[in-house]
């Protein structure tokens, strides 16, 4: 094992010699030991190569002290064990001697443990794929850069240069995973702060198990690298040309679907049949083979909120799934319409007959024929064939019955007449809908209030289940909805990968000083709380302030449904470069960790930080000088949880549409307690008063219009000069007083002397200081004489970290 | 009298512990008693209907508001003590007995809830609920599970009449 400490070495060789997966991992911890051969190979090493749950503990401990976790438990009872169920209401305790807090911070940790468990899982599955076709050798190639994989480098140490390389990488996380699970046995954990650090290392892993998914799909399957003008795809229900034959495909995991491009390209197919996509299969679709900007044949048709959607309105000929995000009822409700199920990953097998040893044309006879609803096969060649197959023979037996859920005209009159106005759908509805009122509306022939629940409405089905009179309440919205869905076209840009370093070091000045005043975010998925529209707007909003809008998954497909005056999209009025006034989209959900990377190459790259197994340093870093926050407005699922908390163990804060109080845990300061709003100065380890910003890591927003306000203002940091303070402030008072009429009440708090003051309303705040703050102004040079609680030194070196500073 | 205490049903559930429903007339001595009250409201108050007797109830008995999610800009000119705050933020510091509240005099004991989205607010009430002694009373259409006290599910027309009872009574 000693030969094996470059951290570059071939598992082939190993396995020759049988040393087991344990050994592997062991070694490429070797290798980044900070030794002095080590050192030459990797460069400096940093504290904590390969964290488990203790080694970053003091880091997240550090963060919780300003950033307390806030608890907001789904239920006061605790069902998990059978000395259970226990009432934990108040803060009791259960019968493990686990309090209340305890238990909504391990139900918090379990939901980001599993969204990194997801992440991890696809990223294994796809490595070892292309692995299997590609070789372990295939160099990683990630566009112009030298900083590759700056979540794996940050966090393990490793600097991966091969698709082999990522081996030990999924070797590490698959070891942590194991270990985090373990502690959500009963009778292990107790406290709840030692849980919310567990959760920061299970986000800090779905980060570094992202990073393994798209690099290596990145690298093997021809996406765009590094590309700011990837192309633009289509996007939307109405994008889809139902005269063909449709294949639809759903989930995340792409290395299936690229079976199904090959065989339709082989075939001469592309042109004669459709294959759209939902979720971020869907992405990764548009972004196979397209390095070189051809624009995709494939389309994206939306998020999870339209899985039931696409199959009411009967337009898909089969169905192809592979894992995350992908309904429970698909089979039933495709059946219905006999429409094809074929589960194509391990992970979704929906009690389906598993076909995979099974003749091609066989299995296509047993689905066409009805014989069997779906199969599962795992053979990706023979699923090439098969799905392409089954939709040419499908589309026509389909089009001839005419199916589609969606009711005539005189279906849809007869069933709102039916309807009671009982009011039991509106209670079950999560988006707390009037359908009620909307078929009382209906029944007099106008379908317009039914219409314009459509775009609110997350295609859930609850309200159908709870209907007395068997009403299908979707599909009357859909129904009403129709000629809007067929005007559903947007376009997007195709997923670009990483920011580039060279994009980093031309950008990477104005980010921390605040000339560029923010990174906005804006990732995850599509349980919004007043419909599409709102990331749209936030979008624009930033954008048309010069801000920088990343944006990843659901988010961007939806961003990209709205068009200005001209007929344009975001995509197509803004480009996609790492610069102020752009919107790059990185890609899928797993592309999230090239958002979060970007902030730890401006640490590298700009600071010239060193990134190799230094966490804390690189996160602190981001907290104090990036003015990065995302936004995932529509967060639902586990993935996004995950993604959320392993930016803030990063020092990127985050803001969450409201639904996303039911994670149970938010992180939280205190803006009053002027004792947390302290930082040391490295230069001396003196200690330096701070403006509360960020005042949180992780929390909610009721409406768009408040999250723009938020956004603006966490986008503050310590290190702002003069001029991005200003700049930063002017952005934040004008969304302030656009959204919430009013100027912000702590504005004071985050002014360090006249400059800051934007110059446009330099007079007015001088004597809204004097007068509401007793502020002393020397009115005839314009300055202020005293008053601000913090100092401007434009060269501090802001940090938490003790040991970062010179006299410790 | 608006009966506003028949309706309790729910879809799901938080849990074991259920707010008591009131009366227009105890919710309305509840609010006229308090030593340290807050008026939260999200943004539904922005309703033209829910606007006009939010400020009527905060100016019959002075209350100050937290004005949560976009409500703010409704307030502005009404002469009413209005401030905005994020309600996740407010929740956490409603559960801080050191908190020194929006005038510096310390934490309130009674909050008055309207305007909300029902999972949005129950989801933030039940770190009040588990983690502090604040009385939260609702005065929402819709009834409120991890309220200390609230209105059942009531019609529009219904809740309307019931604010005006509140109204009339403090
Ligand atoms: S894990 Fe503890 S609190 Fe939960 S049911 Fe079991 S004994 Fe009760
Ligand atoms: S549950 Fe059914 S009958 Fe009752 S209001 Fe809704 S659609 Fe009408
Ligand atoms: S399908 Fe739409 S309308 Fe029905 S409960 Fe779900 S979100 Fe509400």
């Amino acid at each position: 094992m000693s030969k094996l400490t470059t951290g570059s070495f071939s598992i082939e060789d190993l396995e020759s010699v049988q040393i087991t997966i344990n050994n592997i991992v062991g070694a490429a911890k070797e290798a980044v030991k900070p030794t002095k051969e080590a050192a030459e190979v990797t460069g400096p090493m940093g504290p904590t190569p390969f964290p488990s749950i203790a080694t970053l503990r003091d880091w997240s401990f550090t963060l919780f002290d300003r950033y307390e976790p806030v608890y907001t438990p789904m239920c006061d009872q605790c069902c998990y064990c059978t000395f259970g169920p226990c009432n934990l209401e108040g803060n009791k305790r259960g019968a493990c001697g686990l309090d209340m807090k305890g238990q909504a911070a391990r139900e918090f940790f379990l939901r980001c443990l599993t969204g990194c468990a997801c992440h991890s899982a696809h990223g294994r599955h796809l490595l070892n794929h292309l692995i299997d076709l590609f070789g372990e050798d295939m160099p990683i190639n990630m566009g112009a850069s030298n900083v590759i994989a700056p979540n794996i480098q940050l966090v393990t140490g490793l600097q991966p240069k091969t698709l082999g390389d990522l081996k030990p990488v999924m070797e590490y996380v698959e070891e942590e995973v194991g270990q985090l699970l373990a502690t959500v046995h009963a009778g292990q954990e107790a406290a709840a702060i030692d849980y919310d650090n567990k959760a920061m290392l299970a986000g800090v892993l779905d980060h570094v198990g992202m990073e393994v998914s798209d690099i290596a799909q990145v690298t093997a399957l021809g996406f765009p690298k590094s590309d700011p003008e990837a192309p633009l795809v289509e996007t939307g229900m109405g994008t889809i040309d139902a005269s063909k034959p449709v294949i639809i495909a759903i989930g995340h995991n792409v290395a299936g679907v690229t079976y199904i491009m090959d065989y339709m390209e082989g075939n001469g197919l592309t042109d004669k049949m459709e294959i759209g996509g939902l979720c971020c299969t869907a992405f990764d679709m548009t972004r196979y083979k397209r390095e070189d900007r051809k624009a995709p044949y494939a389309k994206i048709v939306g998020t999870i909120s339209k899985e039931l959607k696409i199959v009411r309105s009967g337009i898909p000929d089969v169905i192809v799934l592979d894992e995350q995000c992908v309904r429970a009822d698909l089979v039933e409700e495709g059946q219905k319409l006999k429409i094809p199920i074929i589960a194509s990953n391990e992970k979704i097998m929906y009690g389906l007959p598993d076909r995979t040893n099974d003749d091609v044309d066989a299995i296509v006879e047993d689905l066409v024929s009805g014989k069997i609803p779906g199969c599962v096969m795992l053979d990706l060649e023979k699923l090439g064939e098969l799905v392409p197959k089954v939709a040419l023979k499908m589309a026509p037996i389909r089009e001839a019955e005419g199916l589609s859920a969606i009711p005539t005209d005189e279906e849809m009159k007869a069933l709102v007449s039916k309807c009671a106005e009982c009011g039991e759908c509106a209670l079950a509805c999560p988006e707390e809908l009037e359908i009620p009122a909307a078929i009382a509306v209906a029944k007099g022939g106008d379908y317009s209030a039914l219409e314009e629940l459509h775009d609110y409405c997350v295609g859930c089905r609850r309200c159908e289940q709870v209907c007395n009179k068997e009403i299908p309440v979707l599909s009357l919205i859909e129904k009403a909805a129709q000629k809007a869905i067929a005007e559903e076209k947007g376009l997007v840009r195709a997923g670009r990968g990483q920011v580039s370093d060279p994009e980093i070091r031309a950008e990477g000045l104005n980010l921390v000083m605040g000339t560029t005043p923010g990174v906005i975010a804006i990732i995850g998925c599509s349980n919004f709380p007043a419909g599409t529209k709102d990331v749209y707007n936030i979008a624009e909003e930033f954008l048309n302030r010069n801000y920088i809008v990343a944006v990843s998954g659901c988010s961007a497909m939806d961003i990209g449904m709205y068009k200005d005056a001209d007929g344009k999209t975001l995509y197509e009025r803004f480009p996609g470069r790492f610069e102020r006034g752009n919107i790059f989209n990185t890609g899928s959900c797993v592309s999230n960790a090239h958002i979060s990377a970007t902030c730890h190459k401006v640490a590298a790259i700009f600071a010239s930080r060193n990134l190799s197994g230094n966490l804390a340093e690189i996160a602190d870093y981001s907290l104090n000088r990036i003015g990065a926050v995302g936004l995932a407005w529509g967060a639902y699922s586990q993935k996004a949880a995950a993604i959320g908390t392993g930016c803030n163990m990063y020092g990127i804060p985050a803001v969450l549409g409201p639904h996303s109080g039911k994670y149970r845990r938010a992180l939280i300061a205190k803006t009053y307690d002027d004792s947390k709003w302290k930082l040391y100065d490295s230069r001396n380890g003196s200690e330096m008063a701070i403006p509360p910003s960020p005042e949180f890591l992780i929390t909610t927003a009721e409406t768009w219009q408040e999250a723009c306000v938020m956004l603006a203002k966490n986008c503050i940091r310590v290190s702002d000069n003069n001029m991005g303070r200003s700049i930063k402030l002017t952005h934040w008072m004008e969304l302030s007083e656009k959204y919430l009429g009013v100027l912000p009440e702590d504005l004071y708090k985050f002014v360090r002397n006249e400059a800051d003051l934007p110059l446009a309303k330099r007079e007015m705040l001088l004597k809204m200081l004097e007068s509401e703050h007793g502020w002393e102004i020397d009115w005839k040079k314009k300055k202020i004489i005293s008053g601000p609680s913090i100092k401007f030194d434009v060269s501090a070196q802001p940090t938490n970290l003790k040991r970062l500073c010179k006299e410790a | 009298m608006v009966d506003t205490t028949k309706n309790t049903k729910l879809f799901t559930t938080y849990g074991v512990k259920t707010s008591k429903t009131v009366t227009t007339e105890v919710a309305s001595k509840l609010i006229s008693k308090a030593k340290r009250p807050l008026f939260v409201v999200g943004t539904g108050v922005l309703n033209p209907e829910l606007l006009d007797r939010v400020v009527k109830i905060a100016k019959a008995k002075n209350i100050p508001i937290a004005a949560t999610g976009s409500s703010m800009i409704g307030f502005v000119d009404k002469g009413v003590n209005a401030k905005y705050i994020n309600l996740h933020a407010l929740g956490f510091y409603l559960t801080d007995p050191n908190w020194p509240g929006f005038d510096g005099n310390g934490n309130y004991d009674t909050i008055i809830l309207l305007g909300h989205k029902k999972y949005y607010i129950n989801q933030v009430l039940s770190a009040t609920k588990n983690f502090s002694d604040v009385r939260a009373i609702s005065i929402d259409k819709s009834y409120i599970q991890n309220a200390t006290m609230s209105f059942g599910n009531l019609s529009k027309a219904d809740h309307i009449a019931a604010l005006d009872e509140v109204i009339d009574l403090l």
